[in-house]
């Protein structure tokens, strides 16, 4: 257990979160299984003001939870200070068994909750509340994901041992490690550049064919196969060292902090795509606007992480 | 949700918050204390890290103590040739000193033995050594005492000497030669240095003895192997290296911090409890004003948005007062009351300065710990408000 | 324009205090029209303009207003019906006393975050239609009774709207100011606007610019008067 001033901010919140979540969550069953717009009851009234609050809440809990995920892994980095052997958030992150765990369901629960608040602003938009059945539905399912991760996160807290010692970023992220990941770095360069960049292309092409589902599927793909790049071949580029695969140590001032650039780009790319393209199959008439906003970031985040290699080699003459 | 900022509605709010006046200061007063106790605290331990983060540096790498029947005890300067045959010691210090208490002022005074001929082991104290002329200092039997020991003094009227009474209960008059300042006030503040020989006596010491001995090393890397050999030389010896105190000293702290934020929770929460009651507890007044603005068109979220930027707006202005106030509180009149609970021992030891520490990632923690409170406190009665039927105005 | 069909509403319903207060209600209205709900006080008068402005549900029947049924409406789109189609007239004005007559004016438009240069010109308008121009910065509070009544008009009409619903505006006022709003009423009479009032002052029950008398009694409707 180790109770530093940032620890216990995340556990508090981390509490608030519980107890509103699992309100929201008693609220939301009715919702789900006995809404009906066209019911005059004043039961159906009540229904309709209550899911105003659980929007209320997803909102504050999701507004809140986008910078907090960056100060988690503030604190991660701050917390390898105490912990031996860390040298960042990776060795904080890895030093219990579900560390990564923890942190997947972080990031996938970011994806939901942002596209439940994407739903419900479409949803509120038209008086039949279409949508409101399938909003409840959902946040039923990501209210226990978001138990999951909060769980993950208070024994990740509690269970931090500054006696123990542990592994770097360094070992984590090679391929000596045994590691839960480690199995990706089976994978060669050549291999892993080619997948990133035919990823790219094919997202390019769904771009212009304009076709949702194809879309949506090559919105995820490009996410998986650019966080795979980046751990195997563009990260070395960035720290100038071959063997050097984490992907947290560019979230440091060493490296201008080009992380949270690359992440946020990649993030904001890829959710829109993803939560655009579902919200035009549940609603044909919804704004394509998103495919140019995907786009940008996604070409934004392709561009920084293109230039590292290619500025490499331009210096040096040679490829890592 | 309208993407532009609603000035009309900032307005509307701002007005709100001044039309009730009395129970906004009320939640704006509490709300204030809070953070600034919170933030007190914070820069208070934040300073105090810093301190002993310089005071770590200065510290050697390793320091060996004699331990008899489990506990320390002076060790033999004879061990001295043995460690720095060692491979990878650069060199050995014995060092004398120990804690003289004043009765009078009810502090401890650090006495430290200077040698001129060797090699010291703070850069404070060779420079001071450079300075100072040292023979001079043994010849009249004189010292150089910190700040804080300077003051002490002062309060019991020893403006140019002190009477240390010895383990025989003679009186050993020692002359204050000059007061040295080092770069932080923490470790400093409550030394006296004087040559050896007085230390000795002043102590009841060996000629051959020392308080401990402390090494320095060429390659930090070697450092556990040096240990072991050391261990395996002298088993009465218990060796301490810089990495030790670093984590005990770290572990005190968020222990302490932690402690103070354990009362936090408990303020926290009864604040919470507090601004909820406020927020649900509303006047007829309010409960028409909510009415008219539903029956003239504002929906439950319009009213909800309106809410949070009363909601933001005071806790803004809480979050900057209080951490204004918490600045000048610890900076400017020294942190008084808090600071004695925080380092424990300052009963013991002369009062020190806390060095100024600000950053950003304290105001982020800051924000993290209050705001979300203060929103989570308001969300429920205000959805309560904003979803009454509206049709109460006609009644 | 406005359609009540079998509108009833029961308070506290399935409670000991239960209460009817309107019963199988079926009435038409047209764009333009004039409307008066007479009826002694509890007749239902009040109860009935809440529900025609959607601020409460009927128990059963609904309201039908510009083809929309606004009575089936969540109560964020009631709301928004309100501000984009509904003028308030409230029997004690409603206004907020310690705003100045211009913030009290543009409240309907807040949550809409409307282009200040626009607001300001239709507020000047307003004022100078009912020669308030000077009172503009001016707490409520500071003003007469008649003045507040001419406030509280200005803000129902900041939004052009298509009706205007005025529950008793003449029970606070003496016979000089009722008159004085009558007169408003008069000048407010066009093609495109519905006007409905409940009121039991008689001095309404005999204009000749009134279509319709609505008589309620006991929550129901027991006359209906065309001029």
């Amino acid at each position: 257990m180790l109770l530093t001033p940032e620890v216990i901010a995340i556990l508090i919140l981390d509490t608030i979160f519980l107890l509103f979540a699992c309100f929201a969550f008693y609220i939301s069953i009715p919702i789900a299984l006995k809404w009906d717009i066209n019911s005059t009851s004043a039961f159906q009234y009540g229904l309709e003001k209550k899911a105003i609050l659980v929007a209320t809440i997803i909102k504050y809990i999701f507004v809140l939870k986008l910078p907090l995920f960056l100060f988690f892994i503030f604190t991660s980095d701050k917390i390898s200070g105490v912990i031996t052997g860390a040298m960042c958030a990776a060795g904080v992150v890895n030093s219990v068994d579900f560390g990564l765990s923890l942190f997947i369901f972080k990031i996938l629960n970011l994806y939901i909750f942002g596209f439940w608040l994407f739903l419900h602003t479409e949803d509120m938009k038209d008086e039949k509340l279409k949508f409101t059945k399938l909003k409840f539905t959902i946040f039923i399912v990501a209210f226990l994901l978001l138990i999951t991760e909060i769980f993950y996160e208070i024994s990740f807290f509690t269970s931090l041992d500054v006696d123990k010692i542990v592994s770097c970023c360094g070992t984590l992220f090679s391929a000596a490690s045994t590691s839960t990941i480690s199995f990706i770095f089976d994978i060669s360069n050549p291999v892993i550049v080619t997948a990133f960049y035919i990823t790219f292309a094919l997202y390019l092409i769904t771009f212009f064919l304009k076709k949702e589902s194809l879309f949506l599927a090559s919105n995820i793909l490009f996410f998986i196969v650019s966080v795979l790049s980046l751990i195997l071949f563009f990260g070395t580029y960035i720290y100038e060292l071959p063997t050097h695969h984490c992907p947290f140590c560019f979230l440091q001032k060493d490296y201008y902090y080009v992380g949270y650039a690359l992440y946020i780009t990649l993030f904001i790319g890829t959710f829109i795509g993803i939560s655009g393209s579902i919200l035009s199959i549940l609603k044909p008439e919804f704004s394509q606007n998103y495919y140019r906003t995907s786009l940008i970031f996604n070409i934004l985040y392709t561009l920084i992480v293109s230039v590292y290699p290619v500025v490499f080699y331009i210096r040096n003459g040679v490829w890592l | 949700m309208e993407s532009k900022i609603n000035h009309f509605m900032i307005g509307f709010a701002i007005s709100s918050i001044l039309r009730r006046g009395v129970k906004s200061f009320f939640t704006l007063f509490i709300f204030t204390s809070l953070i600034f106790l919170l933030s007190s605290i914070l820069f208070i331990s934040n300073s105090i890290k810093a301190e002993l983060g310089f005071t770590l540096k200065s510290l050697p790498e390793i320091t060996i103590q004699k331990l008899q029947a489990g506990r320390h005890t002076n060790i033999g300067i004879n061990r001295i040739d043995k460690l720095l045959e060692f491979h990878g010691v650069v060199s050995a210090i014995p060092r004398t000193w120990g804690y003289y208490y004043f009765e009078k002022a009810g502090v401890n005074f650090s006495v430290v033995g200077i040698d001129s001929f060797d090699k010291q082991y703070k850069n404070s104290f060779e420079s001071f050594v450079e300075d100072v002329d040292f023979d001079e200092l043994s010849k009249n039997s004189s010292m150089i005492v910190g700040v804080g020991v300077k003051k002490a003094l002062n309060d019991n009227y020893y403006k140019d000497y002190f009477n240390f009474v010895k383990p025989d209960g003679e009186l050993q008059k020692v002359t204050i030669a000059s007061t040295f300042k080092s770069s932080t006030s923490l470790e400093s503040n409550d030394i006296i240095l004087m040559p050896r020989d007085m230390v000795l006596d002043i102590f009841g010491m060996n000629e051959n003895e020392a308080t401990d001995i402390v090494l320095s090393v060429a390659n930090p890397e070697e450092i556990p192997t040096i240990i072991e050999k050391i261990r395996n030389l002298y088993p009465d010896t218990r060796v301490i290296t810089q990495n030790d105190l670093r984590v005990s000293y770290q572990n005190i702290f968020d222990y302490k911090s932690g402690m103070f934020l354990a009362l936090f929770i408990i303020s926290a929460f009864t604040f919470f409890m507090i601004v909820y009651d406020k927020a649900s507890g509303l006047s007829s007044e309010e409960k028409k004003e909510i009415g008219i603005l539903k029956a003239i068109g504002w929906k439950i979220d319009d009213i909800l948005k309106e809410k949070f930027y009363e909601a933001f707006i005071i806790s803004f202005l809480a979050f900057l007062s209080a951490i204004i106030l918490a600045l000048f509180f610890v900076y400017t009149l020294e942190a008084p009351l808090i600071k004695d609970i925080f380092i424990g021992y300052s009963r013991l030891k002369p009062t020190f300065d806390l060095p100024f520490v600000f950053d950003f990632q304290t105001v982020f923690l800051l924000f993290f710990l209050t705001i979300p409170l203060y929103l989570a406190a308001i969300i429920i009665p205000s959805w309560r408000v904003a979803s009454m039927d509206a049709d109460e105005v006609m009644r | 324009m406005i359609e009540c069909k079998n509108l009833t509403k029961i308070f506290n319903k399935n409670k000991n205090d239960e209460h009817t207060a309107l019963k199988n209600i079926n009435l038409e209205f047209k764009a333009g029209e004039i409307i008066v709900l007479k009826g002694a006080s509890g007749s239902g008068k009040s109860t009935l303009l809440a529900l025609i402005a959607a601020l409460s549900k009927p128990n059963d029947g609904e309201v039908i207003v510009n083809n929309k049924r606004i009575s089936k409406m969540p109560d964020n789109f009631t709301s928004l019906f309100r501000r984009e189609n509904i003028g308030f007239i409230f029997q004690k004005y409603n206004l907020i006393p310690t705003l100045s007559v211009k913030d009290n004016m543009i409240l309907p438009l807040i949550p809409s975050n409307p282009d200040e240069k626009v607001l300001e010109t239709a507020i000047d308008k307003l004022l100078e239609k009912f020669s308030m121009e000077s009172k503009k910065n001016i707490l409520v509070k500071q003003l007469s009774g008649g003045e507040q009544q001419r406030v509280a008009i200005s803000r129902a009409l900041i939004n052009n709207p298509k009706i205007i619903i005025a529950d008793e505006p003449t029970a606070n006022l003496d016979g000089k100011l009722s008159l004085d709003f009558i007169k408003i009423i008069e000048q407010l009479k066009n093609a495109s606007t519905t006007i409905v009032i409940a009121t039991h002052d008689p001095l309404f029950f005999d204009l000749d610019f009134v279509d319709k008398i609505v008589e309620l009694k006991n929550g129901e409707v027991i006359d209906v008067i065309n001029s």
